[in-house]
């Protein structure tokens, strides 16, 4: 059975390469692969209406920005608790550049794909000044310091004229082979680029886990002191992973400010760390399939929430201050409770449904 | 002249209610090694509960002053027994999680009750005229204030320095496992923490209530402001704590007393304790007086 | 067998029937509108009695048929003072399909902006911050904007005081929110207004603002105009109070008058300040129920209707709700006396001829409501209102400030 690379019920690798491969069976790719042409193909056949557009939009996002985080948190171990000040690098980025040379401006409209890729570095090299104490401490200081790195975030953008203190800057619309986005397309079209960058995004975040570097992270946080033994740089490989979250914000930030069409400081504060937070842990620590559950749980949840508390509304005429407090209570014991039952998130039951299908109709 | 002693004596003030405010912390810090990001919540749902009981229940404010430190350390103690106790054991990391899970969670009880979006203030029950001494003001809120703080700081530091449940809980942050088998109950300990970070957290919020009038977001902002104060102190120190919550609120005094509307600045106050946090976590990340056993990595 | 079959056709039928009459009961239109607030988070004490006005005003027009047979059907939705959300709800709602848009921030409506403009949806923000309407077609300030209020503020201390040029310094609120109004004010005193600003301070979450208020004294400061909310207000108030700064009456020597605009006043502000707001001297364009007339009766009998405690009743931004959902249904109503069909674009040309004899006259305002091409400031009238004995009472009669036209050039 274990040459079949078909139907293979579980682990039969018996060299090194084979366990680092992307997928493990032709199954899997194949799985895969149907997922994504679903995925590429629904708008054709589906309309869907422009609210949950934009909810997918701010999923696919949230799942880039959750790439970074999962890299800090469930990667490396280290809490951060101000992502969305990276992912608010990333909008500034293109948003201070936009109030600069003009909304219009060629680069903004027409170069947008290397906007995005700037906008990411920017971030890159924020998470990597911010991620300098982890040469010298351990988890709990650095919530610390991402924490104190939102706070001075929030202030800056809020104080100086260079962003527009705050208040929203906007970026004018992108163009493409068929000329300008319109407010029809606009959304559909930020699905496809986002889908894409969340494809391209996640075989790089596989992809570096199958490196040195992704390895040492994964070491040093499981034990720091034996990663070190082993002649790994444990504080290198932290500021690494601060660096490449920050990158991963950025991209999503830069997104976040073509698709809302400019940035304002509301849409990266300290609620939003953490939300991005939340997402982490319910999709699952250090899984890759977490990122992408976590976002979407979070977004339907609050959906889900907000047409509780609408029906509550109407049973309960004028106790509105019943039904609002239902999004911060079920967000609340959310997280809680699956940190208490299930902290390896929504990633472990697909896991287990996985494990399932492969021996199915088997119990082992 | 006087406008400096004017400052010195506001932070003062200030800074020893931060201190109350970063007591709470440190004691569960202290035994549990755990950061409760929710403590901002604690402090709101005490000073809701001061009110509702003077108020409401019409009981003199200061029988429910102490009536609420009472009942918020039952809820803190129970907040640990439901969602904390679990997950002993587990990663320091989650642990914190769950706090972030109980702000949430807080925050959405309290907006159950009319407090989370309506605006109350204390029945005035010092003399409002403040005590004025060579030009300098002071209200009596704010003198009792910081006699509650100092009364209260003086109460733990004997706690832990001679009772038997104090020594425990100090043997508990040394040494979970040598402590248990010792015989002392671990997770007792970290409840009875948790109860005495809400007990203090209570007090806080009485007395910020008092002074700033009960706006929600206005009270939970205190949670964040505490994460400056512990660093500077150190995480696990008791004085520390004390003594970072003065020297915070004093650079704030002076902050806003002479940075802001000069060199095109404003709003510094908010700034500052957040850069002093960044330089203190490179260049001195146990703080003044927090233990110097930092993992290096 | 087949009388089982039957039975099932019958109650089908039945149930079909039932499910269709209540609708074919309502014989009317349903216009659809959508508002968007903060009824959690940041501000919510103000957005929840603004959500409550703006309710129990539409369940009023339905209950009462002031649209006839037609019903107003108004979409409420929490956005927790977040941008993405407000951007989320505003989308459904146009896919729903509503013909008016009530807003909130100050941040979304900016943020938003474009967006009104690109789908032509007329929209009333609850924020009165001046760069909303900038470059906007379709955004309409219910009343006169933040820096109306504040120039208004400035002009009567102008009016009042007594002796050389008065001394100002303004307290706000570290957004664009609060910084709005300071330039324009910087541009009346260019064109003539007779004070001095000596400090801008932007506050933060202070605990004693003693060191600032000495400062402002020793600078002569007399006057103190706030933009921002109630609770830093009140914080400063009990400070000042407890240094026995602020003024017995306006303009008092040696003592500091304090002034604020829309959102730093109103019964929150006596509810978080208690005694020390006293003598704070406080504008809007909505009437307070603390003062006798029938526009506090008629809000007062309204919030009574719909059960509504004592709290949300007494809310300025009660009123302030109620009035946006006047505005919008009045336009609903006119654009249908006219016989238009109920849309956007006639709704957008409602508003635009709201002024001159068509001026609209809510019991909630202390003015009329006057919209022009040129005017996207709904009530311009401003009054001013003081605290004595607990309560806000009205000083002099409204009034609209001069240099907010004087600016203009």
């Amino acid at each position: 059975m274990s040459a079949n690379r078909w139907f293979a019920t579980g682990n039969y690798f018996t060299t090194y390469r084979e366990e680092q491969r992307i997928f493990s069976t032709h199954l899997d790719r194949l799985v895969f692969c149907l997922f994504l042409t679903a995925f590429f193909v629904w708008p054709f056949f589906i309309d869907l209406s422009t609210k949950y557009m934009l909810v997918l939009d701010n999923i696919l996002i949230a799942v880039i920005a959750v790439y970074g985080l999962n890299l800090v948190l469930g990667f490396g171990g280290l809490i951060s608790v101000g992502h969305a000040a990276f992912v608010g690098v990333g909008a500034y980025t293109v948003a201070s550049l936009a109030g600069v040379i003009g909304e219009q401006h060629m680069l903004i409209t027409h170069g947008w794909p290397l906007m995005i890729i700037g906008a990411g570095l920017m971030g890159a090299i924020f998470g990597l000044i911010v991620g300098l104490p982890a040469l010298r401490l351990r988890h709990l200081y650095l919530l610390m310091a991402t924490l104190s790195f939102q706070m001075i975030f929030e202030w800056t953008i809020g104080f100086l004229n260079f962003f527009n203190q705050g208040q929203f800057i906007y970026v004018g619309r992108v163009h493409w082979l068929t000329g300008e986005v319109g407010r029809n397309e606009h959304y559909l079209f930020w699905y496809y680029v986002l889908l894409v960058t969340v494809v391209i995004c996640g075989f790089g975040v596989r992809n570096l886990l199958r490196t040195r570097y992704g390895r040492s992270l994964v070491a040093v946080r499981d034990n720091d002191r034996a990663a070190d033994a082993m002649g790994m740089h444990p504080g290198l490989a932290k500021v690494f992973a601060f660096g490449l979250a920050g990158f991963f914000a950025g991209i999503a930030g830069a997104m976040q400010a073509y698709l809302d069409r400019g940035a304002g400081f509301e849409t990266f504060t300290l609620h939003e760390s953490i939300q991005y937070l939340a997402m982490t842990i319910v999709g699952g620590m250090g899984q890759l399939t977490g990122c992408f559950f976590g976002p979407a749980a979070i977004e339907i949840l609050d959906l889900q929430m907000e047409h509780l508390a609408e029906w509550a509304g109407h049973i309960l005429p004028s106790a509105l201050d019943l039904a609002t407090g239902l999004r911060p209570l079920s967000f609340g014991l959310v997280i809680v409770l699956f940190l208490m039952f299930e902290p390896r998130g929504i990633a472990n039951w697909w896991r287990i449904l996985r494990t399932y299908l492969k021996l199915w109709p088997f119990r082992y | 002249m006087t406008y400096f002693f004017q400052l010195v004596v506001s932070g003062i003030v200030v800074g020893s209610i931060y201190a109350l405010a970063a007591i709470g912390f440190v004691l569960i810090y202290k035994s549990s090694r755990v950061l409760n990001i929710a403590h901002g919540q604690i402090i709101a749902a005490g000073a809701y509960i001061t009110y509702a009981l003077t108020v409401w229940c019409q009981i003199p404010i200061y029988i429910s002053f102490v009536l609420s430190m009472i009942v918020t350390f039952f809820l803190a103690m129970s907040v640990e027994r439901i969602f904390l106790r679990r997950l002993i054991g587990e990663p320091i990391i989650s642990v914190i999680m769950v706090t972030i899970g109980l702000m949430s969670i807080i925050d959405g009880l309290i907006y159950l009750t009319p407090f989370g979006s309506e605006n109350f203030s204390f029945p005035a029950f010092l003399p409002t005229e403040p005590v004025v001494f060579a030009g300098i003001y002071i209200s009596y809120t704010q003198i009792v204030g910081v006699i509650i703080t100092f009364l209260l700081i003086g109460i733990f530091s004997w706690f832990f320095k001679k009772s038997t449940v104090g020594i425990s809980m100090r043997a508990v942050s040394d040494d979970q496992m040598a402590s248990m088998s010792i015989g002392i109950s671990v997770p007792r300990v970290f409840g009875l923490a948790w109860a005495c970070a809400g007990l203090t957290a209570a007090a806080a919020g009485g007395i910020i209530g008092n002074i700033t009038g009960l706006n929600f977001e206005t009270l939970h902002a205190f949670g964040i402001i505490v994460f400056p104060v512990v660093i500077l102190g150190g995480l696990d120190s008791l004085p520390g704590a004390v003594a970072a919550g003065i020297i915070m609120g004093l650079i704030q005094q002076f902050a806003s007393g002479y940075l802001d509307g000069n060199f095109g600045l404003n709003g510094t106050a908010n700034l500052l304790p957040y850069i002093i946090l960044l330089v203190i976590l490179l260049f001195k990340p146990h703080g003044l007086f927090g233990t110097h056993e930092i993992e290096r990595v | 067998m087949k009388s089982l079959k039957f039975t099932t056709c019958i109650m089908v039928a039945a149930a079909v029937l039932m499910m269709a009459l209540p609708v074919s009961a309502v014989a009317g239109n349903v216009y659809k509108l959508g508002l968007s607030l903060a009824i959690t988070g940041p501000t919510s004490d103000a957005g929840n009695p603004y959500a409550k006005g703006v309710e129990d005003y539409f369940r009023y027009v339905n209950d009462m048929k002031l649209l006839g047979d037609d019903t107003i059907e108004c979409t409420i939705r929490d956005d927790k003072y977040e941008t993405s959300i407000t951007k989320r709800n505003f989308e459904e709602y146009l896919d729903m399909g509503i013909v008016f848009y009530l807003n909130y921030s100050t941040g979304s409506t900016l943020a938003l902006k474009r967006d009104f403009d690109e789908v032509k949806m007329p929209t009333m923000p609850a924020s009165f911050h001046a760069g909303n309407i900038e470059g906007s077609d379709y955004i309409f300030l219910p009343i006169a904007s933040y820096s109306a209020q504040a120039i208004g503020l400035a002009e009567y201390l102008v009016r009042k005081h007594e002796g050389k040029t008065p001394k100002v310094a303004m307290f706000i609120h570290p957004s664009a929110f609060g910084r709005g109004p300071v330039e324009d004010i910087e541009k009346s005193i260019k064109a003539g207004l007779d004070i001095e600003i000596v400090e801008v301070v932007e506050h933060g979450q202070d605990l004693d603002n003693t060191a600032m208020l000495q400062r402002w004294k020793s600078k002569n400061v007399q006057y103190v105009i706030s933009q921002t909310v109630q609770s830093p207000v009140a914080g400063m108030l009990k400070d000042a109070s407890r240094l026995g700064l602020v003024a017995g009456k306006f303009g008092e020597k040696d003592k500091i008058t304090f002034l604020g605009a829309h959102y730093t006043g109103g019964n929150d502000l006596i509810a978080l300040a208690g005694d020390a707001a006293e003598n704070f001297y406080w504008t809007t364009s909505y009437i307070v129920t603390s003062e006798p007339g029938a526009g506090a009766d008629a809000q007062l009998a309204l919030a009574k209707r719909y059960g509504r405690d004592d709290k949300a009743a007494n809310s300025h931004n009660y009123a302030n709700g109620v009035m946006v959902a006047q505005v919008a249904a009045e336009a609903i109503r006119r654009a249908k006396a006219r016989g238009n069909e109920i849309n956007k674009e006639t709704l957008y040309q409602e508003m635009l001829e709201m002024n001159g004899m068509n001026a609209f006259y809510p019991v909630t305002t202390v003015g009329p409501v006057t919209y022009s091409k040129d005017d996207h400031q709904g009530v311009d009238t401003l009054q001013l209102y003081a605290v004595q004995d607990g309560e806000f009472r009205a000083v002099g009669k409204p009034f609209i400030p001069e240099y907010t036209e004087k600016i203009k050039k």
